[in-house]
């Protein structure tokens, strides 16, 4: 496993490495595995399960490969005033999806997140790193589209 | 004689990217002709309902206009998109009422230039306070912050000065700086706004309030939903270090400081700032009991100063001139600016400061204009997901912090939310409840479970309208949760059902 320890390396002399070490993982692995966990546990000198409780904490890490591509839709309260519940639902049955579920291809992921600070462009929808502000279901699809070309 | 380029501005900021910016100057980069005009990609001004908000700078004239939605495949030189652009009625937007009609100290800089300009920076003001700063002694800087009545801008509206001086008056050779740029609550995106348009001022201001309490090492802890705010915030760090505005010997003083970014992870407590230390140090974000408080014992067990990014951003002016003209504005606690977040369904959304003392009302007719629906106002929520929410009937309410906590209420981090009449009450009060189910950090029952048991009682009363039983248990429950939490997140999460219950009668249980 040189590769994971080689990720890890750089954090591991930080103060609090273990998170920028976890998303260094995620990044380059796109899930936490348990060889990870346990790469993890020697170098930060913690157990297995002490890191499992760290990293299950957080949304951002996740224990199983998600979708090639992440959509999160924002459900706060002003992508909520401005249609987000039914933007939410067009996407749900337009992908065949419920939240946190991805496509049988693994292309997509679909997930919810609560404010990407584009309040004032809502509904907005953030597509790995990019976001789509007013969005809707045709510009989620075409961003989806050209991305995939 | 060489006249000096044309310049286009396109802003390179989430919102304006959000809604096409990027798109637009990848097809003005590939006009025929563009290399005779020079492009910046500058901040926003904040005034986003204009975004894509494009600017030519002619003559010394500079002017913009909105590029929604706009086709530009019909230019093919840069001469097509200037006939174009004329063709739009460009104006200047600093003399729209919008902008005009704010009081912009600590956002004086926004979408003027490009944000990683470190000479632009300079130009306008940039590392004058630092350099005051360094030429006084520590105490004398927080003399002023104190004169100047800043309190943070993160939700609590603490004294700033005097949470300086706590961490200051500890005898301990290792202390911190931790900005906390995790802003969560929906319907706000001020700290974004200065961390992509504006990131020296931030730097800045963590250096001046570093020197002032001896810290040595400071932390950005910034949520990771904002990947441009990231990747602007490393650049301006690295171009700092490289100018000798951060690292060894600042400016030839004897003052070393430096900055670690560091990223969260989808948690909105670890906004909260005892959770967001256990989440620096590499723990689960669970909110600490205080006391200690963090100024005394912090981070890694350090007399830490903590901070939200605006109240940093907010000291490089008042070091630099403005001092009297941010203290004069306001009264009581709430003195100064305050970067409002008008947003949600409003027409003329964006980023305004001004002073506290204006009332909601004003605040919409103002700046915000009507609804983005047309339909009438129904709902305002102020402060965040734990802040109330006001009924049309208010609208005299003033926004100082004293007035929304005579209602129970709080400014918070400045967010307000407006709803038209499709809002359902009943569903924001199930939402208060379940966002408090999501992001509870689990720490206190009343706030682990209470918030699933109060999910499922709305649901009830949902159903069967007027359960006596059911509003008498959804009191109870709002009366323990508040009592027995550890943090706001438990504590405050009943005040926008509160507010429901009182100011939207018969709403909570759709009569």
């Amino acid at each position: 496993m040189t590769n994971l320890h080689e990720i890890i390396e750089p954090y591991v002399d930080i103060d609090g490495g273990l998170m920028p070490a976890l998303h260094a993982i995620q990044e380059e692995e796109g899930y936490i595995s348990k060889d990870a966990i346990s790469e993890l546990a020697k170098a930060f000198n913690y157990s297995n399960a002490e890191v499992l409780d760290v990293l299950t904490y957080y949304d951002d890490f996740t224990l199983e490969p998600l979708g090639r591509n992440i959509v999160r839709i924002c459900r706060a309260e002003a992508c909520q005033s401005l249609k987000s519940k039914e933007l939410t639902d067009d996407l749900t049955s337009h992908f065949n999806l419920s939240l946190d579920e991805t496509t049988a291809d693994s292309k997509i992921t679909l997930k919810e997140v609560f404010c990407l600070g584009n309040c004032a462009l809502g509904p907005s929808v953030m597509i790995n790193e990019t976001v789509i502000g007013e969005a809707d279901k045709s510009k989620v699809i075409k961003f989806l589209n050209e991305i995939d070309e | 004689m060489m006249s000096a380029k044309t310049k286009i501005y396109i802003p390179n900021e989430t919102t304006s990217n959000s809604v096409g910016s990027n798109d637009i100057n990848r097809v003005i980069s590939s006009l025929k002709g563009f290399d005779e005009v020079e492009i910046i990609r500058n901040g926003s001004w904040g005034a986003f309902w204009l975004e894509p908000f494009i600017e030519v700078e002619k003559d010394g004239e500079r002017k913009g206009a909105c590029y929604k939605g706009v086709d530009l495949s019909h230019c093919k030189t840069i001469d097509d998109f200037m006939t174009d652009f004329q063709n739009r009625e460009p104006f200047d937007i600093s003399r729209i009422d919008f902008i005009k009609k704010q009081m912009r100290i600590v956002f004086s800089r926004i979408g003027k230039g490009d944000p990683l300009d470190i000479a632009f920076y300079q130009s306008n003001k940039g590392f004058n306070s630092l350099r005051n700063a360094l030429n006084l002694e520590s105490q004398e800087v927080i003399d002023k912050i104190k004169k100047s009545g800043l309190t943070g801008r993160g939700g609590a509206a603490f004294p700033t000065g005097i949470k300086m001086q706590t961490v200051h008056d500890q005898n301990n050779s290792i202390k911190y700086l931790a900005c906390n740029a995790d802003e969560g609550d929906g319907g706000t995106f001020s700290d974004r706004l200065i961390m992509e348009s504006d990131p020296f001022s931030l730097i800045e201001g963590m250096t001046i309030a570093a020197y002032a309490v001896g810290a040595s090492k400071g932390f950005i802890y910034l949520r990771s939903e904002y990947p441009l705010a990231k990747s602007f915030l490393s650049k301006a760090i690295d171009i700092a270090n490289k100018n000798n505005f951060l690292g060894n010997n600042i400016l030839s003083s004897d003052f070393n400081f430096e900055i670690d970014l560091r990223i969260g992870a989808g948690s909105y407590v670890c906004g909260e700032e005892t959770a967001m230390m256990e989440s620096i140090e590499g723990r689960r974000g669970l909110v600490r009991s205080k006391p200690p408080l963090p100024a005394i014992n912090g981070l890694f067990e350090k007399p830490t100063l903590i901070n939200n990014v605006v109240t940093l951003a907010t000291i490089p002016p008042l070091l630099n001139g403005s001092l009297s003209e941010f203290s004069e504005i306001g009264s009581g606690k709430s003195i100064g600016t305050m970067p409002f977040q008008l947003c949600g369904n409003i027409l003329q959304s964006g980023l305004v400061e001004t002073g506290f003392d204006i009332s909601i009302g004003d605040m919409i007719k103002t700046f915000g204009k009507e609804t983005k629906s047309g339909k009438p106002i129904h709902a305002i929520q102020i402060g965040g997901p734990l802040g109330l929410y006001l009924s049309s009937s208010m609208m005299s309410t003033k926004l100082t912090i004293e007035s929304l906590q005579s209602i129970k209420g709080s400014v918070g981090h400045g967010g307000i939310v407006i709803f038209d009449d499709s809002v359902d009450m009943s569903e924001q009060a199930k939402f208060s409840m379940e966002f408090c189910a999501k992001e509870s950090c689990g720490k206190c029952t009343p706030c682990r479970i209470g918030s699933i048991r109060g999910m499922e009682i709305i649901d009830r009363l949902q159903i069967n309208k007027s359960s006596k039983q059911d509003i008498d248990l959804l009191h109870d429950l709002c009366e323990t949760m508040e009592a027995t939490s550890l943090c706001a997140m438990g504590g405050m999460t009943p005040n926008p059902i509160y507010s429901i219950i009182n100011h939207f009668p018969g709403e909570l249980t759709k009569e």
